[in-house]
């Protein structure tokens, strides 16, 4: 028993050194990395003080798309975000216990992903300078409006989420600071201190952690739904073909909860790689989450076909230009490879146990997160270009649409500046829930422990009952 | 040598003297070939409150033979006087070709009370000269109604200004009844024309179905168009004949489209999101609490 | 002593020749400098006179600093309010509309827009392959049910009582929610810088005039309200030689063509089966249409019509200009 406890014992400080490692080392690999995005995300602030000086017409977008690869970004960032709500809360509301070691990269996902996907609309505006106008004069009519309300309630609620679990990790990095040796201590222990808010461990504090962690994840589901349900408001309130759809709201949420699990999984492989997590995150892990891509891919690629055949079928006039455009004009080459390369590939890939295994996995992933983004596109800007008055007589630029080295900087800079986000935020903080990791062990500890002691029992009363009875039936014993 | 050299500047300023007769010929030439014909259609109005107008529009022919309004040329407006025709003012076209002046003064009449307004365009650069002119009598055309009146009867006397002054009723004139709009006069009825009688009077009954302002005023106006003798005059009059404009009780009633958002909107967006916040504020007052409570456990475990 | 004035001349030239390019210079650059600084200040005329502010305060000032508006423009609220007791309409005749973007070239004089922004747009249509061709200006439709108003998160496109959709460019956030809800493509917006162009600057803006016009802000045919408070018609109306175009109070039930002629709204939509364009939107429009029955001119020539714009003159803004 002594032995035992003590393997349990080593186990634990195992896993709080594999955990914190990473936050101590400030390797070259990392420096360079942070330098390649400061040096994208600079590039695109310069874009964006350009844009700012001389206008929105620096971009490709004119009078007909005036919605482009901006809006597009915002919705795949916003779609992005709901990996943590699905990882995080619904897992944890089903009581997944192999959700454990990747709670926290999903959680940071959604946290980064809403920063930058509030940060989108922004930079679309044509008159960002007047922003306080929505809070002065809003309209409480209008669906961007419901947009800004959702994503500031989610982000506040993702704050929480992502912050709450924190608070015992933060607690022990503070409280391990002064035995090893890292850099920036000083502010490092400002940072954990505050961060753990006083954070003890005792009874009534874990307490009342777990009833706010319930709380939270009840609430941050519904919160999730929402928000993408508005976003997808902004398309299909209007009247415009390939946006006046009734089904716009679940097709969105499906399409976000899809994209976002294959975003966990490449967070997950990624730290898995780089921190040398593969203890925690194991292989089963990576089946598991396939799996559940998997349903979500299926989920999403339902409501897909839901959205193109039932207007297919029918051919109205408006519908109809636009879907000969998808189907076999100019936008078909896009349409089909994302149907087939980014739908119906994953779902082939997925089903099958090899298509599930860590590497191959995250390269589905990758083709289903980039399919994800040109999909927004694809959903954005062709029925721009297919208004009910014909368009006729403009100018050239106006007909037609591909974005600019302007739009292509700034919406790299924004994800350079998610990953910069992601980086600095691993290198301060464990990347992965030491203590829920640490409760996963020991519940499987007493778990074991329990099945041992139930198969000890047995076997004992087998024993006693066996010399009093002689024959009796055979226990069936289950070896360990 | 002298003569020589007298010969050769004899000759050269001949030479230099011919080029330039030469070319003036020439650039008049193209001048006058480059001038394109105008019409000019003059018309004459007598306004209800006695001011009177000449607007005279000018048009040509564009390359393809159409129609086309001439801008910004300059017409003259002259009057005849004593058979002599005597400059009142000049102005140029507005972008629909019209040119407009109004007589502050009167006109000067014949020996039989006919005054004659000329509008010519001379010496343009563009167009070739035109003119056109215009001969009438002056004419007053009276209009009698009762605002309150239900039969809604108005009543129009025309009678043309004699020698002395005199009002000589005039018989046989039509009359035309309209109503005034907010940008134009309308016809009230489809048959809106009557003709004046030997006492010179035009009775008509205006119709019920004519909205009017709130209070149900509506303008009567009545007119005489392109009459050969007095060209186009009018007159008009206020009467409560209109059906009465019902105001809007709200302007600006709670829609979506409307400033002031329906109330089950704004009543379902609170409740949902403010639902949220407060559980939000309760997570906060948990997060307070802890803090709290690890200050406690440092106080304690000092003690 | 010869010596010396020998060698001192040149000396002495040179300093004078210093000297009188260093005084010039000074004396140019501070004419230059305090022609600069005077600019603005324009010599006072000596005559006084006193103006009333837009909210009713008296202030007088010399007439050398007053500037000659245009036309004064009404008070936000009062744009944003409207004309009581009026319902704008218009009524286009497709069997009288030829084609001549005549309109066009009006509105774009008047409002001084740029030549590739067609606040009324004159469309080649025709809705499937056996029905007529016919030409179609579309101006705004100051729908009923406004889509562009209903998604404006700030309120800086609204509708009035008497039915005119307007754009007040002193709140707008440039997000263009407005012009992808809007399904007849009437919206335009300012990508860049404004052109600068004479006269425009000396417009004050409201929202009634849609001038100057700002940069990231969404613009689109307004019904020239400023005009029908003076009495006059919108700059399409008046200008189509055709007179196909109609415009009046739909509570007056007459409408009002360039010429001047009046007719009886509701008979004019029920003797020529008046319509209104994808009536089964909902948008429900201002703006009727007549059938092209019985045309007066040759229909569009639908297979000349291209994507592109073709070449064309830049207009005389001279033409257009409100009377003072």
């Amino acid at each position: 028993m002594v032995n035992e406890k003590y393997n349990l014992k080593n186990e634990i400080e195992t896993v709080r050194e594999d955990c914190l490692k990473p936050t101590r080392r400030w390797g070259r690999s990392t420096r360079i990395w942070i330098g390649c995005l400061l040096i994208v995300i600079s590039w695109g602030l310069y874009c964006y003080i350009h844009q700012l000086r001389a206008g929105l017409g620096v971009t490709a977008m004119r009078n007909y798309v005036s919605w482009g690869l901006y809006i597009s970004t915002f919705v795949f960032f916003i779609g992005i975000s709901h990996s943590g709500t699905l990882v995080s809360a619904i897992l944890r509301i089903t009581k997944q216990e192999w959700r454990r070691p990747i709670t926290r990269s999903a959680e940071l996902l959604t946290w980064v992903s809403l920063l930058f996907g509030g940060i989108m609309p922004i930079i679309d505006l044509g008159r960002p300078d007047r922003i306080a106008n929505l809070v002065i004069f809003g309209r409480i009519q209008s669906p961007l409006m419901w947009d800004i309300i959702s994503i500031c309630t989610y982000f506040v609620g993702s704050s929480v989420f992502l912050f709450l679990p924190m608070i015992p990790d933060m607690a022990l990095c503070r409280d391990r600071l002064s035995v090893c040796d890292t850099r920036f201590k000083k502010f490092r222990k400002w940072l954990y201190t505050k961060m753990a808010i006083g954070w003890k461990g005792t009874k009534s504090q874990w307490h009342r952690l777990e009833k706010s962690m319930t709380i939270m994840t009840i609430i941050i589901i519904p919160v999730a739904v929402s928000v993408h349900t508005v976003v997808s408001y902004i398309f299909a309130m209007t009247l415009r073909p390939g946006w006046n759809s009734t089904v716009f709201g679940p097709y969105f949420v499906a399409g976000a909860l899809y994209s976002g699990s294959a975003g966990v999984i490449l967070g997950m492989a990624a730290f898995r790689k780089l921190y040398h997590l593969e203890k925690y995150i194991t292989p089963r892990h990576f089946d598991l989450m396939g799996r559940l891509v998997l349903a979500l891919t299926l989920i999403y690629a339902y409501l897909n076909l839901n959205e193109y055949w039932i207007p297919a079928y029918k051919m109205a006039t408006a519908e109809g230009h636009l879907l000969r455009d998808l189907f076999s004009g100019s936008y078909s080459t896009v349409f089909w490879t994302l149907q087939f390369g980014t739908v119906l590939l994953p779902i082939i890939i997925l089903s099958i146990p090899k298509g599930r295994r860590p590497l191959m996995l995250a390269i589905t992933c990758i083709i289903i997160v980039a399919g994800a983004w040109v999909k927004r596109y694809i959903i954005v800007v062709p029925t721009l270009l297919h208004p009910f008055m014909p368009i006729q007589e403009v100018p050239n630029d106006w007909s037609s649409y591909f974005p600019n080295y302007v739009e292509f900087s700034i919406t790299a800079a924004c994800l350079a500046g998610i990953f910069l986000v992601i980086t600095l935020f691993s290198k301060l903080f464990p990347m992965m829930a030491v203590w829920e990791v640490e409760e996963g062990i020991l519940i499987e500890h007493d778990k074991q422990a329990a099945i041992e002691l139930r198969l000890k029992r047995e076997a004992e009363e087998a024993k006693t009952n066996g010399e009093h009875s002689g024959t009796g039936t055979e226990p069936i014993v289950q070896p360990t | 040598m002298k003569i020589n050299s007298i010969i050769r500047k004899t000759s050269f300023t001949i030479a230099i003297t011919g080029l330039f007769c030469g070319i003036s010929a020439a650039q008049d030439q193209l001048q006058s070939q480059s001038k394109s014909e105008a019409t000019i259609e003059l018309s004459y109005y007598k306004k209800a409150d006695m001011s009177k107008t000449a607007v005279a529009v000018v048009k040509t022919k564009d390359k393809e033979g159409k129609f086309v309004f001439a801008k910004n040329t300059r017409v003259n407006f002259y009057v005849m006087h004593d058979k002599e025709q005597q400059l009142l003012k000049n102005t140029n076209t507005d972008y629909k070709g019209q040119a407009l002046i109004v007589f502050q003064k009167d006109l000067p009449l014949d020996d039989s009370l006919y005054f004659t307004i000329v509008a010519k365009i001379e010496n343009d650069n563009l167009y070739e000269d035109a003119q056109e002119q215009v001969h009438y009598k002056d004419v007053n055309l009276g209009i009698n109604l009762n605002p309150q009146d239900t039969a809604r009867l108005v009543t129009a006397k025309v009678t043309e200004i004699g020698k002395d002054g005199k009002g000589i009723p005039v018989k046989g004139a039509e009359v035309k009844f309209c109503v005034q709009r907010l940008f134009g006069i309308m016809p009230a009825s489809d048959d809106n024309t009557v003709t004046t009688d030997e006492k010179g009077e035009a009775s008509f009954a205006f119709p019920k179905n004519i909205p009017g302002d709130t209070a149900g005023v509506i303008t009567v106006a009545a007119r005489m168009e392109d009459n050969e003798q007095f060209g186009n005059v009018e007159n008009k009059a206020n009467a409560s004949w209109g059906i009465a404009l019902v105001k809007e009780k709200n302007p600006f009633p709670r829609a979506l489209w409307e400033p002031y958002a329906p109330v089950p909107l704004i009543l379902t967006v609170s409740i949902l999101f403010g639902g949220v916040w407060c559980v939000y504020f309760f997570i906060f007052f948990q997060l307070r609490k802890i803090k709290k409570e690890g200050q406690i456990t440092i106080n304690n475990s000092t003690l | 002593m010869e010596k010396d004035n020998l060698e001192n001349q040149p000396n002495r030239r040179n300093f004078l020749k210093i000297g009188l390019i260093a005084g010039g210079s000074i004396a140019a650059g501070t004419f230059a400098i305090s022609k600069i600084l005077t600019q603005d200040k324009k010599t006072e005329s000596g005559i006084k006179k006193t103006v009333f502010t837009q909210d009713g305060k008296v202030f007088t000032a010399d007439q050398s600093h007053l500037h000659d508006y245009e036309a004064p423009p009404v008070s936000n609220e009062e744009a944003r309010k409207g004309i009581p007791n009026k319902k704008f309409v218009m009524v286009i005749d497709e069997a009288k509309c030829d084609g001549c973007k005549k309109c066009t070239d009006a509105c774009q004089a008047m409002h001084y827009t740029e030549s590739d922004r067609e606040w009324i747009k004159v469309f080649k249509m025709q809705d499937a392959n056996a029905t007529a061709p016919y030409f179609f200006p579309k101006p705004c439709f100051h729908c009923d049910n406004p889509p562009c108003t209903k998604v404006c998160p700030v309120n800086a496109t609204f509708k009035r009582q008497d039915g005119i959709v307007l754009i007040d460019n002193e709140r707008c956030i440039g997000c263009r929610s407005c012009m992808v809800a809007c399904p007849y493509s009437t919206r335009f917006f300012n990508w860049s810088h404004p052109k600068e162009q004479p006269g425009l600057a000396d417009i004050a803006y409201s929202p009634e005039r849609s001038i100057p016009r700002r940069m990231g802000t969404v613009e689109k045919c307004d019904f020239c309200p400023d005009m029908i408070r003076q009495g006059k018609m919108p700059a399409c109306v008046s200008s189509c030689p055709m007179d196909a175009i109609y415009f009046g109070d739909q509570n007056e039930d007459a409408v009002t063509n360039g010429s001047g002629v009046t007719v009886k709204f509701s008979q004019l939509i029920e003797d020529n089966a008046g319509y209104r364009h994808l009536e089964e939107l909902g948008t429900d429009p201002r703006v009727y249409y007549l059938p092209p029955k019985n045309r007066k001119y040759p229909k569009p020539d639908m297979d000349a019509v291209g994507k592109e714009k073709n070449e064309k003159k830049p207009m005389d803004m001279g033409d257009m200009q409100m009377s003072k």
